[in-house]
């Protein structure tokens, strides 16, 4: 494993871990804390860097289907993002994820390989900017 | 020459002494109690009888406080204090004459500690979870925690009690309770879940209750250079939400659970009913947001009365524009209106919170088109489109008040943008854009107030500096300071987000701020809210 597949992978199992105890904690009414998950797409997430450089903090990460709408997010001080996803009536493949940050354009984004009709696992997406 | 200047001067100072002695009632004095001497950050209110105006000011740090001049004319009033853990021994009263009045005002240590506790000091108070707690933010939308902890019930009298009051519309108040005509789905599994934690924080167990009340420190220093007054609204009934004025200083605020537009003379304290004609006469009444659009007129969102009203300022008189039949239904309700920029196209943005959406009104049809935001997200989430704003080309922001999200509408195409707070369950609530293109906003749940520039589309968060404060809304002034104010704390937040500085003023009773506004006509500047479960407007003057 690569040193930024590692940070990557501490960083998505420490995101895990905390998201529990926060979305327990909020929501309306006395239903507060109820959540169905049984319809959530799969979430996408990543590193966004720079062409053989290093990840990209605060960089603007989106995640759209086409003329319909979007999710946007921005990338932590390591590069890495994470997006909740979309419905899982969405296929994941119809998701375009773009990032950008000044100074830079964006270069390539490289989608891992996932198992044909996976529509639960996290989708991983690297997305890579050059300075102009 | 020089002779003639030294006539001038003299005659002038001459001229702003008399000038002073004829209007000054000045009321100045000392506050003390024997357990602390003198003592800072009393609040001393004076309300002349039969005066609906309050004005009240903090002691120093010496024990001394003044009303500034003009603010009191001859008369009897009465006096009040605010001071955690003291009742005014005396005087209770003064009479003003002409000229300076200066009194020695005492405490004594309270005999009911817990009859001063703000919601705040409650929650820090009350033993048990953050997820034992979070239901309660809900209970201050119509009463103090008094009423809950005070209460003798177990956990099985409270859950018929807690199902009763879903049935109340949101748009409640002790003192006028509301049917939603609609049924709510309540899951009795929470309910006892919420009724068996409030059995342990109030008097089920034993005539004391079983934690230590904790307190929070009275002002200090710069949060007692202010001079706040109180405008008491002649009924009990009327319920302040939204305040705000116009241009020549009139002050105009929505009834959250009557028909009426509220105008009050701030020079006077006259208040003015506009009766707004009533759509749904089986549903719940009253107004919620009030927003001004580019010619100054006012637009309310009319609540569980579907739809939204225009009150043209020069004819005083409303245009109603109702949901059309097929959106219409018993739950139909618009808590938000967004006329800013409807001169671009001919909309105005609105809410419908039963379906969870947007919804934009054509202004030439009169017809409502439902936009739901979340329709890519995954069901089973809520959500709630609840604060907007809109920038110059009618795009809509708006705040998912149910979840952890900032929205945006663009007017032309309809798409949704959605940008996740950096804060998760943030429940962001109200929201103001500046002139810098900054969408400022309160995270509800988060106990954060936070900015979003909708430039870079990035996001900024601030810790407010008090724990459960739970902001209701904020107010970006001139000077680039930030206003706040809640259901919890009874105090006013001034914040600079440059430096980080913050005061918190302390308000003369228990406060239930939602919607806040900053006349930045004066300087310093002017802060307005209403107290939505006490029938009166504020207004609070900062000293520097």
């Amino acid at each position: 494993m690569t040193p930024d597949r590692l940070w990557l992978c501490v960083a998505i199992v420490a995101a895990s871990l905390a998201v529990p105890s926060l979305s327990r904690a909020g929501g309306v009414g006395f239903t507060d804390d109820e959540v169905n998950n049984a319809d959530d797409g799969p979430s996408y997430f990543g590193f966004v860097r720079e062409v053989d450089g290093p990840g990209v903090a605060d960089a603007k990460v989106t995640a759209a289907l086409k003329d319909q709408g979007a999710l946007v997010t921005r990338t932590d001080i390591m590069g890495v993002y994470k997006i909740p996803g979309f419905g899982k009536e969405i296929n994941p493949d119809d998701v375009i994820i773009s990032c950008a940050k000044d100074g830079y354009t964006q270069d390539s984004v490289v989608r891992r390989p996932r198992e044909a009709g996976d529509t639960k696992d996290p989708v991983e997406v690297e997305c890579y900017l050059k300075r102009k | 020459m020089k002779s003639a200047l030294v006539v001038a001067a003299a005659a002038l100072a001459f001229c702003c002494a008399e000038a002073r002695v004829g209007r000054a009632q000045t009321l100045t004095g000392t506050v003390s109690s024997s357990a602390e001497g003198a003592m800072e950050g009393v609040l001393v209110s004076a309300q002349k009888a039969g005066s609906p105006i309050t004005v009240t000011v903090v002691s120093d740090d010496r024990g001394r406080f003044h009303f500034p001049d003009g603010r009191l004319s001859a008369g009897h009033y009465a006096l009040r204090i605010r001071a955690i853990g003291y009742d005014l021994d005396g005087p209770q009263a003064v009479d003003l004459g002409a000229g300076l009045t200066d009194i020695a005002i005492r405490l004594r240590p309270t005999a009911d500690l817990a009859a001063q506790l703000t919601n705040t000091e409650w929650f820090i108070s009350m033993p048990g979870t953050p997820q034992d707690k979070r239901p309660l933010i809900e209970c201050m939308s119509c009463h103090t925690f008094e009423r809950i902890v005070r209460s003798t019930y177990d956990a099985d009298r409270l859950f018929p009690v807690l199902k009763r009051m879903a049935t109340y519309a949101n748009n409640t108040t002790a003192a006028r309770v509301q049917m939603r005509l609609a049924e709510r789905e309540v899951h009795d599994e929470a309910v006892r879940k919420l009724a068996a934690y409030l059995a342990t924080v109030n008097l089920s167990r034993g005539p004391t209750w079983p934690y230590a009340l904790q307190t929070l420190p009275r002002p200090q220093g710069r949060a007692t250079h202010v001079v706040i007054t109180e405008y008491v609204l002649p009924r009990k009934t009327i319920a302040p939400h939204d305040v705000r004025t116009d241009a020549e200083g009139r002050v105009w605020y929505s009834n959250f659970v009557e028909n009426f537009l509220g105008e009050l003379d701030p020079k006077t304290g006259a208040n003015t009913d506009y009766p707004i004609p009533v759509l749904k006469p089986q549903s719940p009444t009253g107004t919620l947001d009030l927003e001004a659009d580019a010619d100054g007129n006012l637009w309310l969102a009319l609540m569980f009365q579907a739809g939204v009203a225009k009150f043209d300022m020069k004819t005083k008189t409303f245009r109603l524009y109702p949901v059309q039949a097929a959106l219409d239904n018993d739950a139909t309700q618009q808590s938000m209106v967004m006329p800013r920029s409807w001169r671009v196209d001919g909309k105005v943005w609105s809410n419908e919170v039963a379906k969870q959406s947007i919804m934009r009104l054509d202004l030439k049809t009169g017809q409502y088109e439902l936009i739901d935001p979340f329709k890519l997200l995954p069901k089973g989430h809520q959500h709630s489109p609840y604060g907007m704003a809109a920038d110059g080309e009618n795009n809509l922001y708006f705040m998912d008040f149910a979840d952890e999200n900032v929205g945006r509408i663009d007017a032309k195409t309809g798409a949704a943008t959605i940008y996740p707070t950096p804060t998760p369950k943030s429940r962001p609530r109200r929201t103001m854009l500046d002139g810098q293109g900054r969408l400022w906003f309160t995270e509800f749940a988060a106990d954060k107030l936070g900015m979003f520039d909708i430039k870079t589309e990035s996001f900024k968060e601030w810790d407010v500096p008090t724990p459960h404060t739970y902001p209701y809304d904020i107010f970006m002034d001139k000077n680039g300071e930030l206003w706040s104010g809640g259901m919890a704390s009874d105090r006013v937040l001034r914040f600079d987000p440059r430096s980080g500085r913050s005061v918190e003023y302390l308000l003369p009773r228990p406060t239930n701020i939602r919607r806040v506004f900053v006349d930045n006509s004066t300087t310093p500047v002017t802060f307005w809210a209403g107290n939505n479960h006490g029938a009166e407007i504020l207004r609070l003057e900062p000293l520097d």
